[in-house]
């Protein structure tokens, strides 16, 4: 029907598979994202660092490239599980970075004029919204994360020695879990905390807030009562340790020194809590109408 | 052939929000295609159509909008529903044709016929020249139209309005209303309008839910209302005699006569008030007062509220 003819039509053409649905919030989210500059910049800024990675992987591999700069103790030039492991500790701090700029206007925006009833009036769940709007964080975070450390594996076992590969395979599901629940656990938080707070600074700070200020008082606590237990409460701190005890990356004598860190199932346990928490948050928040009570 | 279903069915229908009891086991079944909600603040009104919507679940009973029952197939009565809510509901840096774009993809359309739709949505409601303006920058009206393509876009089967009109202007209101009457005209949609304001319902629907302190007060089929509307005259005479009120009743005029000369004369509707005052100057009989009163639906709504033995939520 052309525009210019003014009279109300039913719709009788095809519908998207409704469980397809969910993505058509991402792809405007993601529309919406690339339209900023500083988002640009910050995603540039994580990918970045992935570039030097794969250039000490070719610089590592490559007897002819050290031989012309000259240099002579290509011990240290090794790609193995310590490499990974600094690698997916760092991207990851980056993706914090990212997820607090993009996290805190994604549901916000939504909410702040009443836009949700028009979502969930539609044959459309709120646990379809969350997954929309978490398959924004969950794509942009792989993609500074896992993803790109899957490819410098591959990058890795093309360029290393012969067999180098099928010896590090089982580095990789560790690598995907441990950014799997660190991208889950940031995009949870920032979500919750994006339902709750319409300002995207002072989202922002309650972001940085939930992961330094508990962390800190852990460190209080863990001073006066000589203690580790704190440690619970630092979340990043937790993810270091299980990153770097998955990738069995640990010091020598870790068996010893673990005895006074926070056991590795109570870690994953703990940050599972904060995401359980953080979706509560986010049940608690969503809803097509307000309740009030009394 | 099977039965039609009813456009809204509702069984015993009691909702619970906060602990409180918002709706009494309403029971009734709406056929038309254009239903009034009518009731004061309070009445219960929009938590029905959230109810209808899925939003609250019944504690009891259940309600069914084209034979669909509104918490156990929530999803499946969805798609047909197109939903202009009563407060604000926008995204406001979105601009109007891509904001309604995005509740078209929502409710199913693939994006190239959610596009076409959007743009021939807006233009529909005469926001055609604003499409590209970010939504939080249009005015209230314009916001209303703005929520009414995109309950629109996707084309529902079930239309439901909530307050359309508030804060509009009279020649908005006009043109909105204008539009509504339009869109249940041009289309077999089932519509469902709520709001405080009489007219609009009067001149949009064919029949009435009229709710109090979350009890159905009345019912009322308009379309019959309207058929069966009779005149009503209350007259005060001077000289009347029982030749002028026989005059009245051969015209088949109902008449009751009151002391000092007060009548009060229900009119058939192919007699007009000239003949009344032909047979009174016939017989000398002064008219000194008279009121002509239509039963209207302000009149259908007071007595709603005014009467007493609604119990259970049942007329």
């Amino acid at each position: 029907m052309a525009v210019y003819k003014r009279r109300y039509n039913s719709y009788l053409g095809s519908l998207t598979p409704a469980w397809s649905r969910f993505y058509v919030l991402t792809r405007y989210a993601f529309a919406d994202l690339f339209k900023s500059r500083v988002f640009v910049m910050l995603f540039i800024l994580a990918i970045v660092p992935i570039l030097f990675y794969a250039g000490y992987i070719f610089v590592a591999n490559n007897k002819t490239f050290q031989l012309i700069m000259q240099i002579r103790s290509a011990g240290f030039l090794t790609v193995e599980n310590q490499f990974f492991v600094i690698l997916i500790i760092a991207q990851a701090e980056l993706a914090f970075l990212l997820n607090c700029w993009v996290g805190p206007t994604l549901i916000s925006g939504d909410l702040t004029n009443g836009a949700l009833p028009l979502f969930l009036s539609r044959p459309f769940s709120r646990a379809e919204y969350v997954l929309g709007k978490l398959a924004v964080l969950a794509i942009l975070l792989s993609a500074v994360t896992w993803i790109p450390a899957l490819l410098l594996f591959s990058l890795q076992s093309g360029l290393g020695a012969h067999g180098w590969a099928w010896s590090h395979l089982w580095m990789v599901v560790p690598m995907v879990l441990c950014s799997a629940i660190w991208i889950l656990m940031l995009s949870l938080i920032s979500l919750a905390v994006s339902a709750w707070v319409k300002l995207r600074i002072v989202a922002t700070g309650i972001i940085f807030i939930a992961f330094f200020i508990p962390a800190g008082l852990g460190g209080i606590y863990n001073a006066i009562m000589s203690t580790y237990w704190g440690d619970l409460l630092n979340f990043s701190g937790l993810f270091r340790d299980i990153v770097t005890h998955s990738l069995r990356a640990d010091s020598p004598g870790a068996d010893f020194a673990r005895w006074n860190q926070i056991p590795i199932p109570v870690a994953w346990a703990m940050l599972a809590l904060v995401c359980i928490f953080s979706l509560l948050l986010l049940n608690a928040r969503l809803r097509a109408r307000e309740v009030v009570r009394g | 052939m099977p039965a039609t279903p009813s456009t809204i069915e509702l069984d015993g229908l009691e909702v619970q929000l906060g602990g409180r009891t918002i709706l009494h086991g309403l029971t009734g079944v709406l056929k038309s295609r254009a239903i009034g909600l009518l009731g004061p603040n309070g009445a219960g009104k929009s938590t029905l159509i959230n109810t209808l919507l899925g939003f609250h679940s019944p504690s009891k009973g259940s309600a069914r909008v084209l034979g669909l029952d509104s918490h156990t197939n929530g999803k499946a009565l969805r798609a047909l529903v197109g939903y202009m809510p009563e407060n604000d509901a926008f995204i406001s840096k979105m601009s109007g044709v891509r904001f309604v774009r995005y509740m078209a993809e929502i409710a199913g359309l693939p994006p190239e016929q959610a596009m076409e739709r959007a743009h021939e949505a807006f233009v529909y409601v005469g926001l055609g020249e604003a499409r590209y303006r970010p939504v939080g920058t249009y005015s209230l009206g314009m916001k209303q139209l703005a929520k009414l393509a995109q309950a629109i876009a996707h084309g529902p089967k079930v239309l439901i309005l909530d307050e359309p009109t508030n804060g509009m202007d009279p020649p908005a209101r006009k043109r909105l209303i204008e539009l509504i009457k339009e869109i249940r005209e041009a289309s077999d949609i089932c519509l469902l309008l709520s709001s405080h304001l009489l007219r609009d319902v009067e001149e949009t629907c064919d029949e009435v839910l009229i709710l109090r302190n979350g009890r159905i007060a009345s019912i009322c089929n308009l379309i019959e209302e309207r058929r069966a509307n009779r005149k009503f005259l209350e007259m005060e005479t001077s000289g009347a005699e029982a030749t002028f009120t026989a005059a009245l009743e051969s015209l088949g005029c109902e008449c009751a006569v009151f002391a000092h000369g007060r009548m009060k004369i229900v009119m058939p509707e192919n007699v007009e008030i000239r003949e009344v005052f032909k047979v009174a100057a016939d017989r000398g009989v002064q008219i000194r007062r008279m009121n002509h009163r239509r039963d209207s639906l302000e009149t259908i709504f007071l007595n709603a509220m005014e009467q007493t033995g609604v119990a259970d939520g049942r007329l």
